[in-house]
């Protein structure tokens, strides 16, 4: 560090809480959010905390006058947490900062416009971020990592600021995105029950409203929750919402929606190109998405088997595993097409040897119940039309569309 | 012992805490079925005296409050019952209620000693105190009491605490017995707990209150309850029975003997003499002091009392290394509000001297006694004998609870203690008690996390078992799933879990029966569990699927009811079975040609249901049955 002379550490902190006030009374939001944004690592701030570093009696200062002693209160912790994140004290740095977040929050509080929001919403922000790696920190020092927990009630506390009527509300969705990110990443989306619920159900909120970002990222998460519900028309809705209005050229932000947007479309039936998955290196699908063409079953097993570690990670392997009554329906559609090239007459019946056989050519070895089993199963999910005789083991089908398509509606289950 | 069901007294300490008497006890009528025709005379009894009592004594009560007022000359001071100082207040009430018994049975000696020493205020706080443990609770408003510890200094007082019965009440309230039904339940069950600290300090003195309590002031009857009369408990105390047998419960564990007697009532009387022998000894009282003083905080009543007394640590030699360091604990640090769990146990880790192999569980709330615990060689002998003993699951449950908790308080975290959590864990699973599985499940994953060896595939499976098929979180079940170590996957136990997994998630009722056929360890008590819901949905499958009809006998070949390597007679056992099942759920069975059985399909599809479970019971756990509970005592 190079030297820093007591005058010139003297001359940056005064700067700076002149700069705060000024901002604060002329309601200059976006050089205030400059003024927290810690993790932007920007000169001015460094220089900051490298003057806080050398000129100790910071608060002395604040006290000093009207002026600054105002919003010691923010100011104060501020310059103590800054100082932590300049020695890379992060656990400090989390602890100080949350105390300034407060501060800062009954003081926005009392703010009737939303000039402040920016700023606000890079406190949410930077809370999260550092709380995520001073729990980093805590973890690799064998200690219980709580901060973030502790930064999802903070911004709870937050969300019960803005959700009330007048112009703060639009800010609402933000915080909520910054919820859900801790939510997902402590591995509680329960909780985000009760923030989903108010957005949509409180009259306070017209969803079009809210910033644009926002909406995507909402839509994302909320349909990633209803992948796990297995809910899959809603998912489907949520997710395209995302894709269709979220920046087409940050190709990152659509890798990640399609990851669960491609299990949710073939779920309901509906197969991406091949050129997509490409595009977005999304080729774990590839196999996948091939065996649903070909109805073959080993293929899915495989592929599933090969990227067991990824689908379990993303949450989607049980989705991608239902996929394979429809590769049953497939391989049956194909015996049936094959049979009525042979005969026409006698299509619609189908052995359950030739089935087994078909299985066995694909080195699936299955024994007669059990594929008893799978074509009544595939006859009760509403994939085959028809039915089975058991006395003469032979499924009876449909004359009319025996295999009816999805089209984009989900399994019966 | 309304701590029992207190909740809070659970907080932090699932590891402890017992069995949840009060599920059971919910079957119970809130009124005991007691309908004795003694007990209901004895209670009439004691409403009539206390009738007689209230009239003999509000006069005679009266007119010597006011003698004794104006012998004291506080007349211009008017008492505030929440001023900390007790000492004018106290004394003045204790004179008050000494007259209103005095004519029965004070002497007037005695009597004139009273007024004197109330006079130079030589009884001070403590005559306040020595009624804390003898005061009627139903009827009292919660007060600040101080400590109890002067209480024994004056042998002379055997009376005082008795009188100071009526302290703020007007003489005409006291007619309440307090056996009689009051309003609220919870108040009945908070004097039960009180009642218990009364066996102690009613015995504490060499002469106990026996001559009061023949005096038969219906107040007394916590009293009387307390002593080892027979006649008087078999007729005064039968009533809270509910209440008694956990205190029975408690007690025998508390000596280290689990009482055999059936005779209910020789238990009782052994337990109310086994508790004035040990009130009489300076740990036991220790201890219970310390308990109760745990409870009154919980009650609020922190902040006026100073626990600590250097003279009251000092006062058992042999316990009190660790019990002041409890103490210590408690008054050093936040004003007593911490729990026993927080405190810490580096001090307070014993070494068990007990040797008895049997030990009835009783959930802590003091210091660990290290006569009552056992050391590590005995509680390996104790879990042979759980292991071998023929005795029904909420026994082994009970010992084992008890042995579990001798482990933790001694901090023996070894094999042993993995082997005496699988041992209880699989004992949960043969009974479906999931509740006691749960927490034997997440003390063993800590264990297994620890690096200590045990049965670790074995309860990996459980795990992913126990996931899959009781909770419909598809988000716990992926992450159970990422979580298994690879070679957790290449395990027999934790390959079935997982193809189980699959056979239920894709509805395949053939795999799953063929799993449950195949099942290692106890993997097929888990899935018994899951076994009705499949069948249901197996059998709605084959009747919307299947025309015209199946036979019963390839659907009880399907779905378990039979199995097929067996001899001919277990098929048709199978068969039966299954028949009456499918009939259970509004199946439509019809027969062929050839008079076999075989299900109408058609017909079914819109008849099928759900019949209500005929073993359920209202808590919703049948190894919880009141029956069972009530067979505890005589274990």
């Amino acid at each position: 560090m190079a030297y820093l002379s007591m005058g010139e550490a003297h001359r940056r902190i005064t700067d700076y809480l002149n700069r705060f006030s000024d901002a604060v009374f002329s309601q200059d939001g976006p050089s205030l959010k400059q003024l927290l944004s810690f993790s932007s690592n920007s000169p001015s701030l460094l220089a900051l905390a490298d003057a806080l570093n050398v000129f100790q009696d910071a608060n002395r200062l604040i006290k000093q006058s009207e002026k600054y002693s105002q919003y010691g209160e923010i100011t104060a912790p501020l310059f103590r947490s800054l100082q932590s994140y300049r020695l890379g004290n992060l656990v400090d740095t989390y602890s100080a900062f949350e105390k300034a977040a407060n501060a800062f929050i009954q003081e926005f509080r009392n703010w009737e416009s939303a000039w402040a929001l920016e700023a606000l919403f890079v406190v949410a922000y930077e809370i999260r971020v550092l709380a995520e790696r001073a729990d980093k920190d805590l973890a690799s020092n064998g200690k219980s990592p709580e901060k973030l927990k502790a930064a999802g009630s903070f911004l709870m506390k937050v969300f019960g600021v803005l959700a009330g009527k007048g112009p703060k509300r639009v800010g609402a969705l933000y915080v909520t995105c910054q919820l859900f990110k801790i939510y997902f990443k402590l591995g509680t989306v329960h909780l985000c029950r009760s923030v989903i619920r108010s957005i949509e159900t409180a009259r306070i909120f017209d969803f079009e409203e809210f910033p644009k970002r926002d909406k995507v990222t909402y839509m994302y998460y909320t349909g990633r929750l209803e992948v796990f519900n297995e809910n899959f028309p809603a998912a489907d809705h949520k997710l395209s919402y995302a894709l269709m209005h979220c920046n087409p050229h940050n190709e990152a932000n659509i890798r990640m929606i399609l990851k669960y947007l491609i299990p949710v479309k073939l779920s309901i039936g509906i197969l991406p190109k091949d050129w997509l998955l490409e595009k977005y290196n999304l080729v774990e699908y590839r196999n996948v998405v091939q065996a649903l063409k070909r109805g073959d079953l080993r293929l899915l097993r495989h592929a599933l088997q090969e990227h067991e570690d990824r689908f379990l990670r993303s949450g989607v392997f049980l989705v991608l595993e239902k996929l394979e009554l429809q590769v049953y329906q497939r391989l049956l559609k194909k015996i049936y097409i094959i049979q009525k090239q042979k005969d026409p007459s006698k299509a619609h019946q189908m052995k359950l040897e030739i089935i087994i056989k078909a299985l066995k050519w694909l080195e699936m070895d299955m024994d007669l119940d059990e594929v008893e089993c799978i074509v009544a199963i595939l006859i009760n999910k509403n994939l085959v039309k028809g039915y089975f005789a058991h006395k003469s083991k032979v499924a009876v089908l449909s004359k009319q569309d025996p295999f009816p398509k999805l089209n984009g509606k989900p399994v019966n289950s | 012992m309304d701590w029992l069901n207190d909740p809070n007294s659970y907080a932090n300490n699932i590891g402890l805490c017992g069995m949840q008497f009060e599920v059971s006890c919910g079957k119970l009528p809130s009124e005991p079925k007691l309908k004795d025709g003694k007990l209901k005379k004895s209670k009439s009894w004691e409403t009539w005296f206390s009738w007689e009592m209230a009239v003999i004594g509000y006069p005679s009560s009266f007119l010597s409050t006011v003698f004794v007022m104006y012998v004291i000359g506080y007349f211009n001071i008017i008492p505030q019952p929440n001023v900390p100082d007790l000492s004018i207040f106290s004394r003045l009430s204790s004179c008050i209620a000494t007259f209103t018994v005095a004519p029965t049975i004070l002497d007037v000696g005695q009597l004139a000693r009273l007024v004197i020493q109330a006079r130079f205020g030589i009884i001070t706080k403590a005559t306040a105190d020595g009624a804390l443990h003898t005061r009627d609770w139903d009827t009292e408003p919660l007060f600040p009491l101080p400590d109890p510890d002067f209480a024994n200094k004056e042998s002379s007082q055997s009376s005082i605490p008795v009188l100071s019965l009526m302290k703020y009440k007007s003489p005409s309230k006291r007619s309440k017995s307090r056996w009689e039904p009051l309003p609220e339940e919870k108040l009945v069950e908070k004097t039960v707990t009180v009642s218990n600290d009364d066996v102690k300090y009613g015995g504490w003195d060499g002469k106990p209150l026996i001559g009061n309590s023949e005096s038969k002031v219906d107040a007394f009857s916590d009293l009387k309850f307390s002593l080892s009369e027979q006649k008087t408990l078999s007729k005064g105390s039968q009533r809270p029975l509910k209440k008694q047998r956990i205190a029975d419960a408690f007690n025998s564990a508390e000596n280290g003997n689990a009482s055999s007697d059936s005779d209910k009532e020789q238990s009782l009387a052994a337990y109310y003499s086994g508790a004035i022998a040990l009130a009489n000894s300076p740990e036991e009282k220790k201890k219970r002091e310390n308990r109760s003083k745990r409870f009154e905080k919980v009650q609020g009543h922190q902040s006026e009392i100073n626990y600590f007394k250097p003279k009251n640590a000092g006062a058992g030699n042999l316990y009190s290394k660790r019990a002041s360091a409890l103490m210590l604990c408690k008054n050093f640090d936040d004003g007593g509000s911490r729990a026993v769990e927080d405190i810490d146990w580096d001090a307070l880790t014993v070494k068990g001297t007990c040797q008895e192999i049997e030990k009835r569980y009783l959930r802590l709330t003091s210091a660990p006694d290290p006569s009552i615990v056992r050391p590590e060689e005995v509680l390996e002998k104790a879990l042979l004998m759980v292991q071998i003993s023929q005795k029904n699951y909420l026994y082994k449950c009970d010992q084992l609870k008890s042995i579990r908790q001798d482990l933790t308080v001694q901090r023996i975290k070894n094999q042993l203690t993995v082997k005496v959590y699988e041992t209880h864990a699989r004992l949960a699973m043969e009974v479906g008690d999931l509740p006691e599985y749960n927490q034997c499940q997440s003390q063993l994953k800590t264990l297994y996390d620890e690096g200590i060896e045990g049965c670790c595939m074995e309860f990996a499976a459980y795990n992913l078992l126990c996931v899959i098929l009781h909770s419909n979180n598809n988000r716990d079940l992926v992450s159970s799933m990422s979580r298994l170590p690879e070679e957790a996957k290449k395990d027999k136990a934790v390959k079935h879990a997982l193809a189980v997994r699959a056979a239920v998630t894709s509805g395949n009722y053939v795999m799953f029966f063929r799993l449950y056929k195949t099942a290692p360890n106890l993997n097929i008590c888990l899935m018994d569990l899951c076994v009705e819901k499949m069948r249901y949905k197996a059998v709605s499958c084959i009747s919307r699927s299947y025309r015209p009809t199946v036979p019963v006998s390839y659907i009880a070949q399907v779905l378990g009811f039979s199995s097929t390597s067996e001899g001919n007679d277990q098929v048709s056992v199978g068969l039966e079975e299954c028949v009456e099942w499918l009939r259970a759920h509004g199946a439509c069975l019809t027969s062929d040609s050839n008079g076999e059985m075989q299900l109408d399909t058609k017909a079914s599809s819109s008849s099928l249901y759900i019949p209500e479970p005929e073993d359920a019971v209202f808590h919703g756990d049948a190894s919880l049955a009141v029956n069972d509970f009530l067979a505890r005592t005589s274990l």
